[in-house]
C-alpha cells in the first residue's frame, strides 16, 4: 500500500477493574504530523500507545488507520507501522546488523534486499560503524536509535514513539530528535509519547495533555502556552503569599506556591506593572523567563510533570 | 482471546528467529543430545545389560539395550522440547521481551504463539532423530524403523514442546520452572517404562505411569519390538494430551501480552 494514511482514535477507554486508566481519548494524527501525548508518568500516555497499534484492547472505542480497524485488524495496520516501544526489546542473541536483517524477515524483505535495507538504516541512525558489535555493548542512546531503525524497516506511514529519549544524556537524545525531524520532513506522522516539556515543545506539531487517563487540553505547544499562562512568568522567593495574592487578584495574574517560592504570571497586558511591583516587594530570588508547558500543566493540573 | 489470525508466513518467520539463534551455534546445540544417549546407552546399556541380560517385553524377551534405546530416544524428546519450551520461552518473554518486540512487527499473538511451539517441537524432534541415530550406529534400533518413528518423534515434541510453553506461561519467576520438573518430568523420566518395563512396578504406580504422556510415547517407540493391541488408543491419548496442553498454553500466555 502506497500513500499517507491518518489514523484517528475514536473514543477510546480502557479500564482494569474499576479503575479507568484511559477515559474518553479522541484525536486524529495525519500524515507529516507530530501529535504528543504529554503527562506525567502514569497518565495513561503507554496505555493509549498500546490501544493505537493493538497489544493494548480497548474496553470501549476503536482506532481507524487507513483502511484497518483496531483491533481486529492491527495484524494487517502493523505493516504500516513503526512502534518503539517504552522497554528495550532488540534481540541479544543477534549483532547489530543482524536484529535488522533478521527483523526485516517479519515484513518479508529477505536476503539482499535485507542486507541492503539494513545497511541504509544503519547509516540513518548513524550506527554503521557498530553493526558487527553486540546489542550489549551499545550505549543507551545506540540502542534506541537501533530500535528507531527497527521500527522503519518497513518504511512505516505512521511511527508510534513512546518515551524514546527517557534515561538518555543531552547529545543522544538532540541525535534522537534529528533522527524524528527527518522522519516527519518525509511525510511520516508521528505519534510520541514524553514527559519531558523541552522534548514536546520542541518536536510536537500538536500536543494532547493527559492527566488520569484523560485529556485536559489540547493545541500547538505556543498555542497552549499562549492560552493557559501568557508570554511570560516570574519566579519568586522571599515574598509572602498574601502578598502575591493580592497582586496577582489586582491585575488578574495567576499565581501558584512552587518549589522555595511562587509562579506569577505577568499578563500580557500589563507584565511590566506587576514585575515592577514584585520587584518593590525586595524578593530574596527572582527571575523573569518566558512561560512554558510545565507552567501550563501546573495551571491545569496543579501538579509538576515527573 | 478473540484475535486468532496465524499466516503460514507468520509462523514460519518467528520459527526462522528461533532457528537462526540456534545455528548460530549450532555445534554446541547439537551436543547435548548426542552426547546425552550416548553417555545413557554406555552407562546402561552396557553397564546393565551384564545384571539384568534380557528382559521380558509384551511376552518376548529382549535384550536390555535394545529395550532401552527407544526410552532413550524418548527422553531426549522430553528433555530439549520441554526445556525449549520452559525456560527459553519464558526467557524470551520475560526477560528478553522476544514476544513483545515480535508483536510489533505485522504478526498476530497466533503467529508467536505457534512460531514458539512449533521450535520447542523441531528442538526435541533434533534430539530425538539424533538419539535415534546414535541407538541405529549402535545396533539397538533399525534406520527404517527410525524413519517410520518420525512422526511419533514429532507428536511427542509437540506435546512437550506445549507443556513446556505452559509452564512458561504459568509460573511468575524461572526458579518455579523447578516445580513441574521435580513433580512430572522426572516422574515421567523415570517411571514411564523409559529404563525399565512398568510392569515391575506396584500396580497403582504402574497405573499411574501409564497415565502419564511420555508412557504412551515410549510403548509407541518401542513398535518394533511390539505394540498392544490398544495402540491406537495411546495415540489418541497422546494427540488429546498435546491438543489440551497447546490450548492451556496459548491461553496462559495470551494476557501477559495482551491486556
Amino acid at each position: 500500500m502506497s500513500g499517507a494514511l491518518s489514523l484517528t482514535a475514536y473514543d477510546l477507554w480502557k479500564t482494569y477493574g474499576d479503575e479507568a486508566v484511559v477515559q474518553g481519548i479522541s484525536f486524529t494524527l495525519a500524515p507529516g504530523e507530530i501529535v504528543g501525548l504529554l503527562g506525567p508518568n502514569g497518565a495513561g500516555k503507554t496505555t493509549t500507545v498500546g490501544m493505537l497499534f493493538g497489544t493494548v484492547i480497548p474496553t470501549k472505542g476503536f482506532v481507524q488507520f487507513g483502511p484497518w480497524q483496531l483491533p481486529g485488524q492491527g495484524q494487517l495496520a502493523r505493516a504500516q507501522m513503526g512502534i518503539v516501544t517504552q522497554e528495550d526489546n532488540l534481540d541479544p542473541d543477534f549483532t547489530v546488523f543482524d536484529n535488522l536483517t533478521h527483523f526485516a524477515h517479519h515484513y518479508r524483505i529477505t536476503g539482499a534486499a535485507a542486507r541492503q535495507r539494513a545497511g541504509e538504516l544503519l547509516a540513518l541512525v548513524n550506527l554503521e560503524h557498530r553493526a558487527d558489535a553486540q546489542v550489549d555493548d551499545l550505549s543507551g542512546g545506540m540502542k534506541r536509535r537501533l530500535v528507531l531503525a527497527r521500527a522503519l524497516l518497513n518504511e512505516p506511514k505512521i511511527v508510534f514513539l513512546d518515551e524514546p529519549t527517557t534515561g538518555l544524556d543531552p547529545d543522544a537524545r538532540q541525535d534522537f530528535w534529528r533522527l524524528v525531524q527527518h522522519l516527519k520532513a518525509n511525510g511520516c506522522g508521528i505519534l510520541l509519547t514524553t514527559h519531558y516539556m523541552d522534548e514536546a515543545q520542541r518536536l510536537c506539531d500538536r500536543l494532547l495533555l493527559l492527566q488520569a487517563g484523560k485529556v485536559i487540553d489540547e493545541g500547538t505547544p505556543a498555542d497552549l502556552v499562549a492560552r493557559v499562562i501568557g508570554r511570560e512568568v516570574a519566579e519568586v522567593e522571599g515574598v509572602g503569599a498574601e502578598r502575591l495574592k493580592a497582586l496577582a487578584d489586582r491585575h488578574g495574574a495567576w499565581y501558584r506556591a512552587f518549589g522555595g517560592g511562587h509562579l506569577v504570571t505577568l499578563p500580557d497586558g500589563e507584565p511590566e506593572a506587576v514585575w515592577s511591583q514584585i520587584e518593590a516587594y525586595h524578593p530574596s530570588r527572582l527571575l523573569r523567563r518566558p512561560a512554558n508547558l510545565e507552567d501550563v500543566f501546573l495551571r491545569l493540573t496543579g501538579s509538576v510533570l515527573e | 482471546m478473540k484475535l486468532i489470525t496465524a499466516t503460514p508466513w507468520g509462523v514460519y518467520s518467528v520459527w526462522w528467529r528461533h532457528f537462526q539463534v540456534y545455528r548460530s551455534t549450532w555445534l554446541v546445540n547439537c551436543l547435548p543430545p548426542i552426547s546425552e544417549p550416548i553417555v545413557y546407552l554406555l552407562a546402561f546399556g552396557y553397564g546393565l545389560t551384564p545384571l539384568i541380560g534380557d528382559v521380558e517385553y509384551l511376552g518376548q524377551m529382549i535384550p536390555y539395550s535394545r529395550f532401552l534405546a527407544p526410552g532413550m530416544i524418548a527422553i531426549g524428546v522430553l528433555f530439549q522440547s520441554f526445556f525449549e519450551g520452559a525456560y527459553s520461552s519464558f526467557i524470551r518473554l520475560n526477560f528478553q521481551k522476544t514476544w513483545q518486540a515480535l508483536l510489533t512487527a505485522p504478526l498476530s499473538y497466533t503467529d508467536v504463539f505457534l512460531g514458539d511451539w512449533f521450535w520447542a517441537a523441531t528442538k526435541g524432534s533434533i534430539a530425538g532423530t539424533l538419539t535415534g541415530l546414535v541407538a541405529v550406529i549402535a545396533n539397538l534400533y533399525d534406520l527404517p524403523s527410525l524413519v517410520l518413528s518420525l512422526p511419533l518423534i514429532v507428536l511427542g515434541s509437540l506435546l512437550f514442546g506445549a507443556f513446556g510453553l505452559l509452564v512458561a506461561g504459568a509460573v511468575n519467576k524461572v526458579d518455579q520452572v523447578n516445580v513441574p520438573i521435580f513433580l512430572v518430568i522426572i516422574p515421567m523420566f523415570t517411571l514411564c517404562g523409559t529404563y525399565f518395563p512398568r510392569d515391575t512396578l506396584p500396580p497403582l504406580l504402574a497405573r499411574f505411569a501409564s497415565f502419564l504422556p511420555l508412557a504412551s510415547l515410549v510403548d509407541l517407540l518401542r513398535w518394533p519390538l511390539g505394540l498392544p493391541p490398544w495402540w491406537p488408543l495411546l495415540l489418541l491419548w497422546l494427540i488429546g494430551w498435546m491438543v489440551v496442553m497447546a490450548r492451556l498454553a496459548a491461553l496462559r500466555i495470551y494476557p501477559r501480552l495482551f491486556s
